[in-house]
C-alpha cells in the first residue's frame, strides 16, 4: 500500500488493449504478466505510474499497460526516466529494455543511474540476440556465437550485467525469468518497493532467433533459486560470487538488497529544495540578481 | 571630449586583464556610463594569451565597437594573437609595457601608425608601488583613469569591495599601484584629450551581466523547472545559473552523464509535465539531434540553447560564429519544423529565451535558441527591465470533456492537441517516436503518417505571422539593405546609423525567428530593395542560402560572410553600403543612356 493508492486494484487493470507485436511464444508475454501482477500487489492507480522504454521488442512493453508510456529512442530509457522522477517524485518510475538497448547503445546510462540512486525499478529482458532487427549479436551473446553479424562466431566476450550492477553499487539486482512466473512477479514487486535504484534482469527467451539452450526448457535446465542455496541477499560478495556465474547458470531471485537503503538522489532534492527556497527572489524580481550597487 | 571609447587589452592569463576589463565596466556603470565587455581568450585553460574589450559611451551600445581607441599590450606577442579581433587604426592611442623593450617607433603593428603610442614602466610601477607584478592590471586603471576620465573613484570603491576580505594591505597596495597609474597619465598628457564626457544618469540603477546569466533567469521567469545538460564552452554558465538558483524554486539541474543524457532527462522533465531546458555547443547540439526529432514527434514543449562557437568538432571553442545555422534549423532526421529563434544582445536574451519556452510551450515542440559565444559570454550593462510587461504562456491541457475520451493527439482546428501529464487520471497514453495515431497507439500506416506529418507542420503556419520577432531600422522604403541576426546585429546597427548620418538611404533587417522562415515579412521587406547584404559570420553564407531557399531573393541581394573570430566593424560595413550605393547610381546610369 502507498502514500497516495489503494489496494483495490488487479492485475487486468494494468492490461491496455494493444495488442502485443511479439511473436507467439515470446518471453516477454510472461514478463508483461509479471509486471501486471507486481503492479496490482502494490497497488498504484496506473496514472501514477510513468513507463519508460528505448527501442526493440521489449520496448515495446509499455504500450500494453495502462500507466503513462514512453517508447522513447534507442537506448534511452534511463536518462528519460530520471528527468521525469527528477520532475515529479511521486511518480513510481518503471524503465524496461532489452539487452541491447540497456548494455549496448545505451550501455553508458546505467553507472550513472546508479551511483545517483535514484527511486527508479529497471527491467532488462535479455534474450541475447536483436530480435527486432532479426538476428544481430548481442552484447551478452556468448563468445563465438554465429549471427547474420557474425557469421563466423562472435570474437567478443558478452557484458555481465548482474556483475557490472553490483560493481557500480546498486542497491538492488535481481534475476528472474518465465520459468517461474510467480517468482518473477514477487521479484519485481520487491524491486519496486525497494526505496533506491532497482535493476531486475528476466532472461526472456527469444523463439524465433534464440539458441535452442535459451529456451524455456533450457533455462529451466540450469535455473537454481538463489534462496534454495542459502544466499544471503544483504552480502553482497556474496552475490558478486555467484554473479560471476552469469550465462553459465540462470539464479533466480535477489542477489542484492542494501540492508539499509540510503538516502535517493529524490530526497537529497528535496532536502536542497526546502533548505534554498527561503532565498528565492520572486519570479519578476529575478534580475536583481544583477543590479551592481 | 569624447562620448564613446572602446578598449582593447591583451596579456598573459595570470595577468588580471579580464579582471581589470570587470573592474572599468562595473566603475563606468557606477558611474552612469553604458557599457560592455567581450573577453576572448586561447583555449588554454591557464595562462595562454587572454584579452578583452570594454566599449563606454553615455549611449546605449549596441555592439563591442570596430577600431579601438584605446588598445593595451602587457606584451606584444599575446596582443598580436587576437588580430583583428583587437584592430589598431590611425586614431588609436596605444599604451604597451615598457619592460618589452621595444621603441615607440618599432611596435610590431604592420600597415598602421596610430595616433600616440606610449610605452609605460607598467611592471615596474605596480612592484615599486604594490611590491608585485601581479598589480600590473591595477597600474593599467590607474593609466585609464588618469587619461580617459573613466573611474577615478569608481574602480577603487569596487576594488576595495572586491579585495575586503583580503586585508587591509592588499587594498592599499592596490590604492598605490591605481595612484601611481593615474599619476603617469597626468604626467604625460596626450596629444589629443580623449576625455570621456560624464553621463547623466550618474547613480542610476544599473543591471551587469552576461547572455548566459541572462538566459539561465529569463528560463526561471519563464517557469522552468529543469535543466538537464553536460558542460561544453561556451554554454555552461547556463547550467552553472540553474545549479545556484533553481532550486529555490523548487525545480532541479542534472549534469548528465553526457549531451545525450542531458537532453533526454529534459525530454522525460517536460512528458512529466514541467517546463524543462538544456544548453549545449556545436557538438553537443550534433549529438542531442536524435532527441529533438523525438521531441517534435512526440510533440513535448523542450527549449535547447545553442551557444555557437566556430566549428566543425571543436573548431574555435572559445570564439564566436554563426555557423550552426544549418544543423539548428535541419539537424533532425525527418519532416520536421523546430524554431529556431535568435538574440541579439545581452538584454534581449531576456525576451528571446522567454520566448522559445512561450513557443516551445504553445506549439508542443522543441524550439532552438541560437546564442553565439559573444552575447553569451560578454557583459553589458543595462537599464532595469520591467519583468511584468511579459507574458507567459503554458501548454494546453486537457479540459474534463477531453479527459473522457482523451487522445493525446487529438486533431483540432490549430492543429494542437491538449497534452496530459502522468499524474494527470483519465489521462494516460503512450508518448512514442514510433508514428502514432491520434490516441498515442503505434502504427505503420502511410496515411496517417501523412497527415500526422500535416499536423505536426501546419501548426506552426501562425508562427511565421509574428511581425514581432523582426524588426526593421532605417527608412522603410530604402532601395538598399542588410539582413543580419545574432551578434553580427547589434554591429549592423551601428553602421545603420552611420550610413543614415552620411546620408544613405538604407535600411536593416533584424530576423529573431530565423526558421521557419517567414517568407511574407521578408517579401514585404524586399519590395522595395535592389541592393543589399545579408550580413554573417559563416563561411558558407548559410543564412544567405537559407533565405534563398524559401524566398525569391531581389537580384542585386548579396551575401557578405566569412568565419567566425574575424569580427565584422561597424566602417567596414557602411564602405560596403556606399560601395552597393555607387553601383546602384551607375546601373540607373547606364539605363538612361541611349543603346549603341
Amino acid at each position: 500500500m502507498s502514500a497516495t493508492g489503494t489496494c483495490d486494484y488487479q492485475a487486468k487493470d494494468y492490461k491496455s488493449d494493444l495488442k502485443p507485436i511479439w511473436c507467439p511464444g515470446c518471453g516477454d508475454y510472461s514478463v508483461v504478466q509479471g509486471i501486471y501482477r507486481a503492479l496490482a500487489a502494490i497497488g498504484r492507480p496506473p496514472h501514477e505510474i510513468a513507463f519508460v522504454s528505448g527501442i526493440g521488442c521489449s520496448s515495446r512493453i509499455p504500450g500494453y499497460t495502462t500507466a503513462y508510456g514512453f517508447n522513447s529512442v534507442h537506448g534511452r530509457s534511463l536518462p528519460i526516466a530520471q528527468g521525469i522522477k527528477l520532475a515529479n517524485p511521486d511518480l513510481l518510475v518503471l524503465a524496461a529494455g532489452g539487452d541491447g538497448d540497456g548494455f549496448s547503445i545505451g550501455g553508458g546510462h546505467i553507472a550513472h543511474l546508479i551511483r545517483r540512486n535514484m527511486d527508479i525499478t529497471y527491467i532488462v529482458m535479455d534474450n541475447q540476440i536483436y530480435g527486432l532487427t532479426k538476428g544481430q549479436l548481442s552484447p551478452t551473446s556468448q563468445k563465438g556465437r554465429v549471427t547474420c553479424t557474425s557469421r563466423y562466431g562472435s570474437l567478443e566476450e558478452p557484458v555481465n550485467p548482474l556483475l557490472y550492477t553490483l560493481a557500480y553499487g546498486a542497491g538492488f539486482v535481481a534475476q528472474a525469468s518465465p520459468t517461474d512466473l510467480a517468482g518473477m512477479a514477487s521479484i519485481i514487486e520487491e524491486a519496486i518497493r525497494y526505496p533506491g535504484f532497482a535493476f531486475v534482469n528476466i532472461q526472456s527467451p527469444c523463439v524465433t532467433y534464440g539458441e535452442e539452450a535459451q529456451q524455456i526448457k533450457g533455462l529451466k535446465a540450469i535455473q537454481e533459486t538463489l534462496a534454495s542455496l542459502g544466499h544471503n541477499p544483504a552480502d553482497r560478495l556474496a552475490a558478486m560470487d555467484l554473479a560471476q556465474h552469469y550465462g553459465e547458470k540462470l539464479h533466480l531471485g535477489v542477489f542484492y538488497r542494501n540492508p539499509e537503503p540510503p538516502p535517493t538522489y529524490g530526497d537529497l532534492v528535496k532536502e536542497r529544495q526546502a533548505l534554498l527556497s527561503k532565498d528565492a527572489l520572486p519570479k519578476e524580481r529575478i534580475l536583481d540578481l544583477f543590479i551592481k550597487k | 571630449m569624447r562620448k564613446d571609447l572602446v578598449f582593447g587589452m591583451a596579456g598573459s592569463g595570470g595577468d588580471g586583464i579580464v579582471s581589470a576589463g570587470d573592474s572599468l565596466l562595473q566603475a563606468a556603470a557606477a558611474e552612469g556610463y553604458h557599457g560592455v565587455m567581450t573577453k576572448s581568450f586561447g583555449s588554454q585553460i591557464r595562462g595562454g594569451e587572454s584579452s578583452c574589450r570594454v566599449r563606454i559611451s553615455t549611449d546605449p551600445i549596441l555592439n563591442p565597437g570596430g577600431n579601438l581607441d584605446v588598445a593595451v599590450a602587457l606584451n606584444w606577442e599575446d596582443f598580436l594573437k587576437f588580430g583583428a579581433e583587437l584592430p589598431v587604426s590611425g586614431n588609436t592611442v596605444v599604451i604597451y609595457e615598457a619592460a618589452t623593450n621595444i621603441p615607440v617607433d618599432q611596435i610590431p603593428l604592420v600597415g598602421v601608425t596610430p595616433l600616440q603610442v606610449i610605452a609605460v614602466p607598467i611592471a615596474e610601477m605596480a612592484k615599486s608601488t604594490a611590491g608585485t607584478e601581479r598589480a600590473k592590471n591595477t597600474v593599467v586603471l590607474g593609466l585609464i583613469a588618469g587619461w580617459f576620465g573613466i573611474g577615478a573613484v569608481a574602480v577603487m570603491k569596487g576594488i576595495r569591495k572586491k579585495l575586503a576580505k583580503k586585508g587591509e594591505e592588499l587594498v592599499e597596495a592596490n590604492q598605490r599601484a591605481f595612484d601611481a597609474g593615474r599619476a603617469f597619465a597626468m604626467e604625460h598628457p596626450l596629444k589629443v584629450s580623449m576625455n570621456v564626457v560624464a553621463s547623466e544618469t550618474k547613480g542610476a540603477v544599473k543591471l551587469i551581466t552576461d547572455g548566459n546569466d541572462m538566459c539561465g533567469a529569463a528560463a526561471i521567469f519563464a517557469g522552468c523547472q529543469f535543466f538537464g545538460g553536460y558542460p561544453i564552452t561556451p554554454s555552461t554558465e547556463i547550467m552553472q545559473f540553474f545549479t545556484d538558483h533553481v532550486w529555490k524554486y523548487g525545480g532541479a539541474v542534472l549534469q548528465a552523464e553526457d549531451e545525450i543524457a542531458g537532453i533526454g532527462a529534459a525530454v522525460g522533465a517536460s512528458f512529466a509535465g514541467k517546463k524543462a531546458m538544456t544548453a549545449t555547443s556545436g557538438p553537443g547540439l550534433s549529438l542531442k539531434s536524435e532527441m529533438m526529432g523525438l521531441a517534435s514527434i512526440a510533440e513535448l514543449p523542450l527549449v535547447i540553447v545553442d551557444v555557437q562557437r566556430g566549428g566543425p568538432s571543436t573548431g574555435l571553442p572559445t570564439k564566436t560564429e554563426q555557423s550552426d545555422l544549418f544543423a539548428a534549423a535541419f539537424s533532425a532526421h525527418g519532416d520536421v519544423i523546430r524554431p529556431v529563434l535568435a538574440p541579439t544582445s545581452v538584454a534581449d536574451t531576456f525576451r528571446i529565451t522567454l520566448e522559445a519556452f512561450n513557443i516551445a510551450e504553445y506549439y508542443q515542440t522543441p524550439v532552438i535558441v541560437l546564442s553565439d559565444q559573444e552575447i553569451a559570454s560578454r557583459k553589458e550593462t543595462l537599464d532595469p527591465i520591467d519583468t511584468t510587461q511579459f507574458k507567459i504562456l503554458n501548454r494546453v491541457r486537457p479540459t474534463g470533456a477531453d479527459l473522457q475520451d482523451y487522445k493525446r493527439f487529438k486533431q483540432t482546428e490549430n492543429h494542437i492537441s491538449p497534452i496530459s501529464h502522468p499524474g494527470m487520471l483519465g489521462g494516460t497514453y503512450l508518448a512514442s517516436g514510433i508514428e502514432h495515431v491520434e490516441s498515442g497507439a503505434p502504427t505503420n500506416s502511410g496515411s496517417v503518417h501523412q497527415r500526422m506529418n500535416d499536423k505536426r507542420t501546419k501548426k506552426f503556419d501562425p508562427l511565421k505571422d509574428r511581425k514581432d520577432l523582426f524588426t526593421v531600422y532605417g527608412n522603410p522604403d530604402a532601395p538598399i539593405a542588410m539582413v543580419a541576426w545574432g551578434s553580427v546585429a547589434g554591429v549592423c546597427r551601428e553602421a545603420l546609423d552611420m550610413a543614415l548620418a552620411e546620408g544613405l538611404n538604407v535600411k536593416l533587417l533584424v530576423p529573431y525567428l530565423l526558421y521557419p522562415v517567414a517568407e511574407g515579412v521578408y517579401n514585404d521587406f524586399f519590395a522595395s530593395v535592389q541592393k543589399g547584404l545579408v550580413i554573417e559570420q559563416t563561411h558558407l553564407a548559410q543564412t544567405f542560402k537559407l533565405l534563398r531557399m524559401h524566398i525569391d531573393l531581389p537580384k542585386g541581394l548579396k551575401s557578405l560572410a566569412r568565419s567566425g573570430a574575424n569580427p565584422f566593424l561597424p566602417g567596414e560595413i557602411v564602405a560596403a553600403l556606399h560601395h552597393l550605393l555607387s553601383e546602384l547610381q551607375r546601373s540607373h546610369e547606364g539605363k538612361l543612356q541611349p543603346q549603341e
